[in-house]
Protein backbone atom coordinates (compact mmCIF):
# COMPACT_ATOMS: atom_id res chain seq x y z
CA UNK A 1 0.00 0.00 0.00
CA UNK A 2 0.89 3.54 -0.93
CA UNK A 3 0.07 6.11 1.44
CA UNK A 4 0.53 10.12 1.03
CA UNK A 5 0.42 12.22 4.31
CA UNK A 6 -0.27 15.45 4.70
CA UNK A 7 1.92 16.38 1.39
CA UNK A 8 2.75 20.01 0.68
CA UNK A 9 4.06 20.63 -3.07
CA UNK A 10 5.22 23.90 -4.10
CA UNK A 11 6.52 25.65 -7.28
CA UNK A 12 8.00 28.84 -6.46
CA UNK A 13 5.35 30.65 -4.47
CA UNK A 14 2.50 28.70 -5.82
CA UNK A 15 1.23 25.81 -3.42
CA UNK A 16 0.47 22.85 -6.28
CA UNK A 17 -0.77 20.55 -3.61
CA UNK A 18 -2.12 21.78 0.07
CA UNK A 19 -1.86 18.93 2.70
CA UNK A 20 -3.17 16.19 0.75
CA UNK A 21 -3.28 12.73 2.28
CA UNK A 22 -4.10 9.51 0.14
CA UNK A 23 -4.26 5.52 0.33
CA UNK A 24 -3.50 3.15 -2.65
CA UNK A 25 -4.18 -0.14 -1.52
CA UNK A 26 -3.05 -3.55 -2.72
CA UNK A 27 -4.80 -4.61 -5.69
CA UNK A 28 -7.51 -1.55 -6.05
CA UNK A 29 -7.90 0.77 -8.19
CA UNK A 30 -7.61 4.05 -7.07
CA UNK A 31 -8.41 7.58 -9.36
CA UNK A 32 -7.87 11.15 -8.71
CA UNK A 33 -10.16 13.36 -10.70
CA UNK A 34 -9.97 17.15 -11.03
CA UNK A 35 -9.81 19.87 -12.93
CA UNK A 36 -6.83 20.83 -15.22
CA UNK A 37 -4.46 22.81 -12.65
CA UNK A 38 -6.01 20.59 -9.80
CA UNK A 39 -2.82 19.17 -8.73
CA UNK A 40 -3.31 15.43 -10.41
CA UNK A 41 -0.49 15.43 -12.46
CA UNK A 42 1.52 16.63 -8.89
CA UNK A 43 0.43 14.21 -7.09
CA UNK A 44 1.57 11.51 -9.53
CA UNK A 45 5.21 13.06 -9.78
CA UNK A 46 5.05 13.53 -5.84
CA UNK A 47 4.74 9.27 -5.99
CA UNK A 48 7.57 8.90 -9.08
CA UNK A 49 10.07 11.33 -7.10
CA UNK A 50 9.53 13.67 -9.92
CA UNK A 51 8.92 16.46 -8.11
CA UNK A 52 9.86 17.10 -4.20
CA UNK A 53 7.31 17.67 -1.04
CA UNK A 54 7.53 20.76 1.04
CA UNK A 55 5.67 18.86 4.01
CA UNK A 56 4.52 15.73 4.53
CA UNK A 57 5.72 12.20 3.41
CA UNK A 58 4.83 8.94 1.40
CA UNK A 59 5.38 5.57 2.29
CA UNK A 60 5.46 2.59 1.01
CA UNK A 61 4.10 -0.16 3.27
CA UNK A 62 4.73 1.75 5.82
CA UNK A 63 8.59 2.70 4.80
CA UNK A 64 9.50 6.01 3.64
CA UNK A 65 9.40 6.30 -0.04
CA UNK A 66 11.49 9.39 -0.45
CA UNK A 67 13.95 8.07 -3.38
CA UNK A 68 14.88 9.91 -6.75
CA UNK A 69 12.83 8.47 -9.67
CA UNK A 70 15.03 5.73 -11.15
CA UNK A 71 14.86 4.05 -7.26
CA UNK A 72 11.20 4.52 -7.25
CA UNK A 73 11.00 2.54 -10.57
CA UNK A 74 13.24 -0.02 -9.02
CA UNK A 75 10.78 -0.41 -5.31
CA UNK A 76 7.68 -1.59 -8.76
CA UNK A 77 5.89 1.69 -9.10
CA UNK A 78 6.03 2.91 -12.67
CA UNK A 79 4.41 5.89 -13.79
CA UNK A 80 2.70 6.30 -17.54
CA UNK A 81 3.47 9.79 -18.23
CA UNK A 82 0.48 12.17 -19.47
CA UNK A 83 1.23 12.59 -23.16
CA UNK A 84 2.57 9.19 -23.32
CA UNK A 85 6.17 10.72 -23.57
CA UNK A 86 7.34 8.01 -26.78
CA UNK A 87 11.32 8.28 -27.51
CA UNK A 88 10.40 9.20 -31.13
CA UNK A 89 13.71 8.63 -32.53
CA UNK A 90 14.14 5.12 -31.01
CA UNK A 91 12.54 2.22 -32.33
CA UNK A 92 9.14 0.72 -30.13
CA UNK A 93 11.40 -2.22 -29.52
CA UNK A 94 14.20 -0.16 -28.28
CA UNK A 95 11.03 1.93 -26.08
CA UNK A 96 10.32 -1.59 -24.76
CA UNK A 97 13.61 -2.28 -23.48
CA UNK A 98 13.97 0.95 -22.16
CA UNK A 99 11.11 0.21 -20.31
CA UNK A 100 12.68 -3.19 -18.74
CA UNK A 101 16.13 -1.01 -17.85
CA UNK A 102 16.08 -2.07 -14.50
CA UNK A 103 15.93 -5.77 -15.47
CA UNK A 104 19.64 -7.50 -16.20
CA UNK A 105 18.22 -10.84 -17.38
CA UNK A 106 17.71 -10.93 -21.23
CA UNK A 107 15.69 -14.06 -21.24
CA UNK A 108 13.31 -12.11 -18.93
CA UNK A 109 12.69 -9.00 -21.23
CA UNK A 110 12.63 -10.91 -24.01
CA UNK A 111 9.54 -12.43 -22.41
CA UNK A 112 8.14 -9.12 -21.45
CA UNK A 113 8.02 -8.12 -25.00
CA UNK A 114 5.88 -11.05 -25.76
CA UNK A 115 4.21 -10.61 -22.96
CA UNK A 116 3.18 -7.26 -24.10
CA UNK A 117 3.06 -7.53 -28.08
CA UNK A 118 0.36 -10.03 -26.56
CA UNK A 119 -1.76 -7.58 -24.88
CA UNK A 120 -0.83 -5.04 -27.94
CA UNK A 121 -0.12 -7.02 -31.27
CA UNK A 122 -0.26 -3.85 -32.95
CA UNK A 123 2.85 -3.21 -31.52
CA UNK A 124 4.50 -6.21 -32.88
CA UNK A 125 3.93 -5.00 -36.51
CA UNK A 126 5.21 -1.71 -35.62
CA UNK A 127 8.27 -2.60 -33.56
CA UNK A 128 11.01 -1.84 -36.11
CA UNK A 129 9.44 1.88 -36.83
CA UNK A 130 10.74 4.74 -35.13
CA UNK A 131 8.00 5.93 -31.77
CA UNK A 132 7.51 9.00 -33.37
CA UNK A 133 5.74 7.34 -36.12
CA UNK A 134 2.81 5.71 -34.32
CA UNK A 135 -0.72 7.44 -34.00
CA UNK A 136 -1.81 8.78 -30.43
CA UNK A 137 -3.94 5.51 -30.04
CA UNK A 138 -0.78 3.24 -30.72
CA UNK A 139 1.76 5.52 -28.61
CA UNK A 140 -0.41 5.21 -25.87
CA UNK A 141 -0.57 1.68 -26.12
CA UNK A 142 3.42 1.76 -26.26
CA UNK A 143 3.14 3.96 -23.18
CA UNK A 144 1.47 1.10 -21.25
CA UNK A 145 3.47 -1.65 -22.73
CA UNK A 146 6.79 0.32 -21.96
CA UNK A 147 5.62 0.52 -18.31
CA UNK A 148 4.83 -3.14 -18.25
CA UNK A 149 8.38 -4.02 -19.16
CA UNK A 150 9.79 -3.70 -15.48
CA UNK A 151 7.11 -6.54 -14.27
CA UNK A 152 5.84 -3.01 -11.55
CA UNK A 153 3.35 -3.79 -8.55
CA UNK A 154 1.45 -0.39 -8.97
CA UNK A 155 0.74 1.41 -12.06
CA UNK A 156 0.55 5.46 -11.52
CA UNK A 157 -1.93 6.13 -15.06
CA UNK A 158 -1.65 10.13 -15.56
CA UNK A 159 -4.44 10.81 -18.15
CA UNK A 160 -4.36 8.07 -20.06
CA UNK A 161 -7.62 8.54 -22.36
CA UNK A 162 -6.66 12.46 -23.35
CA UNK A 163 -6.90 13.07 -27.42
CA UNK A 164 -7.89 9.43 -27.72
CA UNK A 165 -11.12 8.46 -30.16
CA UNK A 166 -13.81 7.71 -28.33
CA UNK A 167 -14.01 3.85 -28.68
CA UNK A 168 -9.89 3.73 -27.99
CA UNK A 169 -11.17 5.44 -24.67
CA UNK A 170 -13.25 2.30 -24.39
CA UNK A 171 -10.18 0.01 -24.91
CA UNK A 172 -8.02 1.76 -22.67
CA UNK A 173 -10.48 1.48 -19.75
CA UNK A 174 -11.22 -2.15 -20.27
CA UNK A 175 -7.18 -2.83 -20.76
CA UNK A 176 -6.67 -0.78 -16.73
CA UNK A 177 -9.54 -3.03 -15.50
CA UNK A 178 -8.04 -6.30 -17.02
CA UNK A 179 -4.33 -5.31 -15.58
CA UNK A 180 -6.00 -4.61 -12.25
CA UNK A 181 -7.60 -7.82 -11.91
CA UNK A 182 -4.29 -9.49 -12.96
CA UNK A 183 -3.13 -8.10 -9.50
CA UNK A 184 -1.54 -4.74 -10.42
CA UNK A 185 -2.43 -2.09 -8.11
CA UNK A 186 -3.79 1.02 -10.48
CA UNK A 187 -3.46 5.09 -9.17
CA UNK A 188 -5.28 6.64 -12.08
CA UNK A 189 -5.32 10.01 -12.81
CA UNK A 190 -8.29 11.30 -15.03
CA UNK A 191 -10.02 14.63 -16.25
CA UNK A 192 -12.57 11.77 -17.27
CA UNK A 193 -14.46 11.50 -14.31
CA UNK A 194 -17.05 9.45 -15.31
CA UNK A 195 -15.34 6.85 -16.76
CA UNK A 196 -12.68 6.44 -14.41
CA UNK A 197 -15.01 6.90 -11.46
CA UNK A 198 -16.75 4.12 -12.75
CA UNK A 199 -13.92 1.35 -12.86
CA UNK A 200 -12.46 2.51 -9.54
CA UNK A 201 -12.62 1.47 -6.01
CA UNK A 202 -12.07 4.61 -4.20
CA UNK A 203 -11.69 7.72 -5.57
CA UNK A 204 -9.96 11.15 -4.61
CA UNK A 205 -11.53 14.49 -6.40
CA UNK A 206 -8.69 17.42 -6.25
CA UNK A 207 -9.45 21.14 -6.24
CA UNK A 208 -6.86 23.82 -6.42
CA UNK A 209 -4.51 21.10 -4.53
CA UNK A 210 -6.92 20.19 -1.93
CA UNK A 211 -9.00 17.14 -1.52
CA UNK A 212 -12.53 18.35 -1.82
CA UNK A 213 -13.92 15.42 -1.81
CA UNK A 214 -13.07 11.50 -1.58
CA UNK A 215 -15.39 7.83 -1.19
CA UNK A 216 -15.90 4.52 -3.13
CA UNK A 217 -15.79 5.43 -6.89
CA UNK A 218 -19.88 4.69 -7.14
CA UNK A 219 -20.36 7.33 -4.30
CA UNK A 220 -18.13 10.09 -5.86
CA UNK A 221 -20.03 9.79 -9.54
CA UNK A 222 -23.28 9.94 -8.17
CA UNK A 223 -22.45 12.65 -5.26
CA UNK A 224 -24.42 15.71 -6.48
CA UNK A 225 -21.50 18.65 -5.04
CA UNK A 226 -19.03 16.37 -6.98
CA UNK A 227 -21.35 16.64 -10.24
CA UNK A 228 -21.89 20.30 -9.76
CA UNK A 229 -17.76 20.81 -9.45
CA UNK A 230 -17.77 18.81 -12.89
CA UNK A 231 -20.52 20.74 -14.67
CA UNK A 232 -18.19 23.92 -13.57
CA UNK A 233 -14.89 22.01 -15.15
CA UNK A 234 -17.36 21.16 -18.28
CA UNK A 235 -17.71 25.11 -18.55
CA UNK A 236 -13.86 25.51 -18.76
CA UNK B 1 48.97 9.25 -59.36
CA UNK B 2 50.30 7.76 -56.60
CA UNK B 3 51.41 11.05 -55.12
CA UNK B 4 46.81 11.88 -55.46
CA UNK B 5 46.68 8.32 -53.76
CA UNK B 6 49.24 9.01 -51.06
CA UNK B 7 47.38 12.65 -50.38
CA UNK B 8 44.40 10.79 -50.18
CA UNK B 9 45.38 8.47 -47.89
CA UNK B 10 46.90 10.87 -45.46
CA UNK B 11 43.33 13.47 -46.06
CA UNK B 12 41.58 10.28 -44.90
CA UNK B 13 43.72 9.68 -41.78
CA UNK B 14 43.05 13.08 -40.70
CA UNK B 15 39.53 13.03 -41.31
CA UNK B 16 39.24 10.07 -39.21
CA UNK B 17 40.79 12.06 -36.74
CA UNK B 18 37.94 15.24 -37.50
CA UNK B 19 35.46 12.52 -37.52
CA UNK B 20 36.58 11.58 -33.85
CA UNK B 21 36.14 14.54 -32.70
CA UNK B 22 32.84 15.46 -34.64
CA UNK B 23 31.38 12.23 -33.00
CA UNK B 24 32.83 13.28 -29.39
CA UNK B 25 31.47 17.16 -29.74
CA UNK B 26 27.89 15.71 -31.18
CA UNK B 27 27.53 13.16 -28.44
CA UNK B 28 27.45 15.75 -26.16
CA UNK B 29 25.34 18.12 -28.62
CA UNK B 30 22.41 15.39 -28.75
CA UNK B 31 22.39 14.62 -24.94
CA UNK B 32 22.58 18.12 -23.77
CA UNK B 33 22.02 20.10 -26.62
CA UNK B 34 25.14 22.96 -25.91
CA UNK B 35 28.41 23.08 -28.38
CA UNK B 36 30.26 21.27 -25.67
CA UNK B 37 33.85 23.38 -26.56
CA UNK B 38 35.56 21.96 -23.36
CA UNK B 39 36.16 18.66 -25.43
CA UNK B 40 39.00 20.87 -26.79
CA UNK B 41 40.53 20.90 -22.75
CA UNK B 42 39.69 17.21 -22.85
CA UNK B 43 41.70 16.49 -26.49
CA UNK B 44 44.98 18.76 -24.71
CA UNK B 45 45.18 17.53 -21.82
CA UNK B 46 45.00 13.98 -22.90
CA UNK B 47 47.58 14.91 -25.76
CA UNK B 48 49.80 15.99 -22.69
CA UNK B 49 49.42 13.03 -20.81
CA UNK B 50 49.88 10.63 -23.84
CA UNK B 51 53.17 12.29 -24.45
CA UNK B 52 54.61 12.26 -20.91
CA UNK B 53 53.64 8.51 -20.39
CA UNK B 54 54.87 7.26 -23.63
CA UNK B 55 57.98 9.18 -23.23
CA UNK B 56 58.98 8.61 -19.77
CA UNK B 57 56.71 5.27 -18.53
CA UNK B 58 56.42 2.64 -21.27
CA UNK B 59 57.54 3.59 -24.85
CA UNK B 60 55.08 1.57 -26.33
CA UNK B 61 51.90 2.60 -28.70
CA UNK B 62 49.20 0.32 -27.74
CA UNK B 63 49.43 0.47 -24.51
CA UNK B 64 49.37 4.64 -24.43
CA UNK B 65 47.00 4.88 -26.40
CA UNK B 66 44.44 2.93 -24.37
CA UNK B 67 45.67 4.57 -21.23
CA UNK B 68 45.28 8.10 -22.73
CA UNK B 69 41.97 6.78 -24.17
CA UNK B 70 40.98 6.15 -20.41
CA UNK B 71 42.10 9.19 -19.06
CA UNK B 72 40.29 10.91 -21.49
CA UNK B 73 37.31 9.30 -20.67
CA UNK B 74 37.68 9.86 -16.74
CA UNK B 75 38.97 13.79 -18.02
CA UNK B 76 35.79 13.97 -19.64
CA UNK B 77 33.52 12.77 -16.79
CA UNK B 78 35.48 15.03 -14.36
CA UNK B 79 34.51 18.29 -16.33
CA UNK B 80 30.97 17.07 -16.45
CA UNK B 81 30.55 16.84 -12.74
CA UNK B 82 32.64 20.18 -11.85
CA UNK B 83 31.25 22.37 -14.42
CA UNK B 84 28.00 21.25 -16.14
CA UNK B 85 26.59 18.84 -13.32
CA UNK B 86 25.46 21.57 -10.83
CA UNK B 87 23.94 24.28 -13.14
CA UNK B 88 22.13 21.14 -15.16
CA UNK B 89 20.84 20.25 -11.63
CA UNK B 90 19.93 24.09 -11.29
CA UNK B 91 18.09 24.17 -14.89
CA UNK B 92 19.94 26.94 -16.23
CA UNK B 93 20.00 27.84 -19.90
CA UNK B 94 21.80 26.60 -22.39
CA UNK B 95 24.06 29.70 -22.67
CA UNK B 96 25.13 29.22 -19.11
CA UNK B 97 26.94 25.26 -20.56
CA UNK B 98 28.35 27.21 -23.70
CA UNK B 99 30.22 29.65 -21.79
CA UNK B 100 31.13 27.38 -19.20
CA UNK B 101 32.50 24.76 -21.47
CA UNK B 102 34.50 27.95 -23.69
CA UNK B 103 35.89 28.99 -20.25
CA UNK B 104 37.09 25.59 -19.14
CA UNK B 105 38.63 24.95 -22.48
CA UNK B 106 40.40 28.37 -22.45
CA UNK B 107 41.31 28.00 -18.91
CA UNK B 108 42.96 24.86 -19.93
CA UNK B 109 44.49 26.01 -23.00
CA UNK B 110 46.61 29.27 -20.64
CA UNK B 111 47.42 27.03 -18.11
CA UNK B 112 49.41 25.15 -20.50
CA UNK B 113 50.88 27.66 -21.88
CA UNK B 114 51.78 29.14 -18.75
CA UNK B 115 53.10 26.22 -17.41
CA UNK B 116 54.84 23.77 -20.40
CA UNK B 117 54.43 26.62 -23.36
CA UNK B 118 57.99 27.02 -24.13
CA UNK B 119 58.94 24.11 -25.63
CA UNK B 120 57.03 21.68 -28.06
CA UNK B 121 56.75 17.71 -27.27
CA UNK B 122 57.18 15.36 -29.31
CA UNK B 123 56.31 11.65 -29.35
CA UNK B 124 58.63 8.72 -29.19
CA UNK B 125 58.76 6.93 -32.47
CA UNK B 126 57.22 4.30 -31.73
CA UNK B 127 58.54 2.13 -34.99
CA UNK B 128 61.49 1.99 -36.66
CA UNK B 129 60.53 2.20 -40.31
CA UNK B 130 57.63 4.44 -41.59
CA UNK B 131 56.59 3.57 -44.61
CA UNK B 132 55.17 0.58 -46.31
CA UNK B 133 56.05 -0.19 -50.13
CA UNK B 134 53.66 -1.28 -51.93
CA UNK B 135 55.06 -1.77 -55.37
CA UNK B 136 54.99 1.68 -57.12
CA UNK B 137 52.94 3.45 -53.39
CA UNK B 138 54.79 4.57 -50.77
CA UNK B 139 51.92 4.07 -47.50
CA UNK B 140 53.08 6.25 -44.58
CA UNK B 141 52.49 3.75 -41.28
CA UNK B 142 51.42 6.54 -39.19
CA UNK B 143 48.66 7.51 -41.34
CA UNK B 144 47.42 3.90 -41.72
CA UNK B 145 47.56 3.12 -38.01
CA UNK B 146 45.57 6.19 -37.23
CA UNK B 147 42.91 5.40 -40.18
CA UNK B 148 42.57 1.93 -38.55
CA UNK B 149 42.51 2.90 -34.89
CA UNK B 150 39.77 5.80 -35.78
CA UNK B 151 37.78 3.42 -37.97
CA UNK B 152 37.82 0.66 -34.74
CA UNK B 153 37.21 3.21 -32.03
CA UNK B 154 33.99 4.35 -33.93
CA UNK B 155 32.71 0.88 -34.88
CA UNK B 156 33.09 0.25 -31.01
CA UNK B 157 30.59 3.60 -29.87
CA UNK B 158 28.24 2.74 -32.48
CA UNK B 159 27.85 -0.89 -31.61
CA UNK B 160 27.52 0.64 -27.83
CA UNK B 161 25.50 3.45 -29.20
CA UNK B 162 22.80 1.15 -31.13
CA UNK B 163 23.17 -2.17 -29.43
CA UNK B 164 23.33 -1.64 -25.51
CA UNK B 165 20.72 -0.79 -23.07
CA UNK B 166 23.08 1.77 -21.87
CA UNK B 167 23.27 3.29 -25.81
CA UNK B 168 19.35 3.35 -25.93
CA UNK B 169 19.19 5.22 -22.99
CA UNK B 170 21.46 7.62 -24.59
CA UNK B 171 19.33 7.97 -27.59
CA UNK B 172 16.67 8.36 -25.56
CA UNK B 173 17.35 10.79 -23.17
CA UNK B 174 18.94 12.96 -26.70
CA UNK B 175 15.08 13.92 -27.59
CA UNK B 176 14.12 14.06 -23.77
CA UNK B 177 16.14 14.05 -20.93
CA UNK B 178 13.61 13.68 -18.32
CA UNK B 179 10.84 11.19 -18.92
CA UNK B 180 14.25 7.94 -18.53
CA UNK B 181 14.19 8.51 -15.21
CA UNK B 182 10.55 7.14 -15.09
CA UNK B 183 11.71 3.90 -16.78
CA UNK B 184 14.24 3.15 -13.66
CA UNK B 185 16.83 4.93 -16.04
CA UNK B 186 19.26 7.39 -13.94
CA UNK B 187 19.87 9.69 -15.73
CA UNK B 188 22.98 11.56 -14.29
CA UNK B 189 24.77 8.11 -14.73
CA UNK B 190 23.83 8.06 -18.47
CA UNK B 191 25.19 12.08 -18.64
CA UNK B 192 28.21 10.69 -17.24
CA UNK B 193 28.44 7.88 -19.64
CA UNK B 194 28.22 10.18 -22.67
CA UNK B 195 31.00 12.30 -21.34
CA UNK B 196 32.85 9.54 -20.69
CA UNK B 197 32.56 7.66 -24.01
CA UNK B 198 32.82 11.27 -25.46
CA UNK B 199 36.46 11.64 -23.41
CA UNK B 200 37.77 8.53 -24.74
CA UNK B 201 37.03 10.07 -27.95
CA UNK B 202 39.09 13.49 -27.13
CA UNK B 203 41.88 11.06 -25.53
CA UNK B 204 42.58 9.55 -28.71
CA UNK B 205 41.86 12.31 -30.71
CA UNK B 206 44.59 14.29 -28.44
CA UNK B 207 47.20 11.33 -28.96
CA UNK B 208 46.89 10.97 -32.47
CA UNK B 209 47.01 14.69 -33.21
CA UNK B 210 50.01 14.77 -30.58
CA UNK B 211 51.81 11.81 -32.10
CA UNK B 212 51.29 12.95 -35.90
CA UNK B 213 52.04 17.06 -34.83
CA UNK B 214 53.99 17.52 -31.87
CA UNK B 215 52.17 18.99 -28.41
CA UNK B 216 51.64 22.44 -28.04
CA UNK B 217 48.68 24.44 -25.18
CA UNK B 218 47.30 25.28 -28.43
CA UNK B 219 46.41 21.37 -29.97
CA UNK B 220 42.84 21.63 -28.53
CA UNK B 221 42.09 23.69 -30.89
CA UNK B 222 42.26 21.70 -33.51
CA UNK B 223 39.19 20.44 -32.98
CA UNK B 224 37.36 23.21 -34.51
CA UNK B 225 37.13 21.01 -37.80
CA UNK B 226 36.09 18.38 -35.85
CA UNK B 227 32.98 20.66 -35.19
CA UNK B 228 33.11 22.14 -38.64
CA UNK B 229 32.16 18.32 -39.73
CA UNK B 230 30.15 17.92 -37.14
CA UNK B 231 28.09 20.58 -38.66
CA UNK B 232 28.32 19.86 -42.36
CA UNK B 233 27.33 16.52 -41.22
CA UNK B 234 24.06 17.37 -39.63
CA UNK B 235 24.30 17.69 -35.95
CA UNK B 236 22.60 15.30 -34.36
CA UNK B 237 23.40 12.57 -36.69
CA UNK B 238 26.99 10.93 -35.85
CA UNK B 239 26.90 8.93 -38.83
CA UNK B 240 27.00 12.75 -40.71
CA UNK B 241 29.38 13.59 -39.09
CA UNK B 242 32.00 10.99 -39.13
CA UNK B 243 31.14 11.48 -43.94
CA UNK B 244 31.79 14.86 -43.27
CA UNK B 245 34.83 14.43 -41.07
CA UNK B 246 36.80 12.29 -43.38
CA UNK B 247 35.70 14.33 -46.66
CA UNK B 248 36.76 17.51 -44.84
CA UNK B 249 40.12 15.40 -44.24
CA UNK B 250 40.10 14.26 -47.65
CA UNK B 251 39.43 17.55 -49.18
CA UNK B 252 41.97 19.49 -47.45
CA UNK B 253 44.57 17.34 -48.51
CA UNK B 254 44.42 16.77 -52.11
CA UNK B 255 43.82 20.64 -52.47
CA UNK B 256 46.62 21.33 -50.53
CA UNK B 257 48.47 18.89 -52.92
CA UNK B 258 46.72 20.83 -56.11
CA UNK B 259 46.70 24.79 -54.84
CA UNK B 260 48.93 24.87 -51.79
CA UNK B 261 48.45 25.26 -47.94
CA UNK B 262 47.46 29.18 -47.79
CA UNK B 263 44.55 28.93 -50.26
CA UNK B 264 43.42 25.87 -48.96
CA UNK B 265 41.59 26.76 -45.92
CA UNK B 266 40.21 29.93 -47.64
CA UNK B 267 38.58 27.56 -50.55
CA UNK B 268 37.73 24.71 -47.93
CA UNK B 269 35.99 27.47 -45.05
CA UNK B 270 33.89 29.15 -48.33
CA UNK B 271 32.78 26.44 -49.09
CA UNK B 272 31.69 25.39 -46.00
CA UNK B 273 29.57 28.57 -45.52
CA UNK B 274 28.12 28.00 -49.15
CA UNK B 275 27.56 24.88 -48.57
CA UNK B 276 25.78 25.39 -45.32
CA UNK B 277 23.42 28.19 -47.04
CA UNK B 278 22.36 25.79 -49.83
CA UNK B 279 21.73 22.98 -47.07
CA UNK B 280 21.25 23.82 -43.51
CA UNK B 281 20.57 20.80 -42.18
CA UNK B 282 23.77 19.40 -43.23
CA UNK B 283 24.45 15.93 -45.30
CA UNK B 284 22.88 13.69 -43.49
CA UNK B 285 19.58 15.92 -44.58
CA UNK B 286 18.08 15.55 -41.31
CA UNK B 287 16.55 18.98 -39.80
CA UNK B 288 17.69 19.03 -36.10
CA UNK B 289 15.64 21.61 -34.05
CA UNK B 290 16.91 23.09 -31.03
CA UNK B 291 14.70 23.50 -28.40
CA UNK B 292 16.34 26.40 -26.58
Amino acid sequence: MIELIGCTVRYGGITALDNVSIKIPDGKIVSIVGANGAGKTTTINVISGMVKLAKGSILMDGESLTLPPHRIVKKGIVQIPEGRKIFPTITVAENLILGAFIIKDRERIKANMERVFKLFPILKERMNQPGGTLSGGEQQMLAIARGLMSDPKILLLDEPSLGLAPNLVLEIFDMIKQLNREGLTILLVEQNAQKALNISDYAYVLETGRIVSHGEGSKIAGDPVVKKAYLGIKEV
Amino acid sequence: MHIIFQQLLNGLSLGGVYALEAVGFGLIFNVLKFSNFSHSAIVAISAYFGFFISRYLFPNFAVTLLMTAIFGGLIGVVIEKLIFRPIRLKNAPLTLFLVNSITAAMLVQQVFAATLGSDYYTYPEFMKETAWRLGAFTVSKTYVIMLTISALVLLFLSYIIRKTKIGIAIRAASSDIRTPSLMGVNVDFIVSVAFFLAGILGGITGYLLGMTYSVDPFIGSMILKGIIAAIIGGIGSLGGGVIAGLLLGATESLLISQIGASLTPIVVYSSIIILLLIRPEGISGKRFIVKA
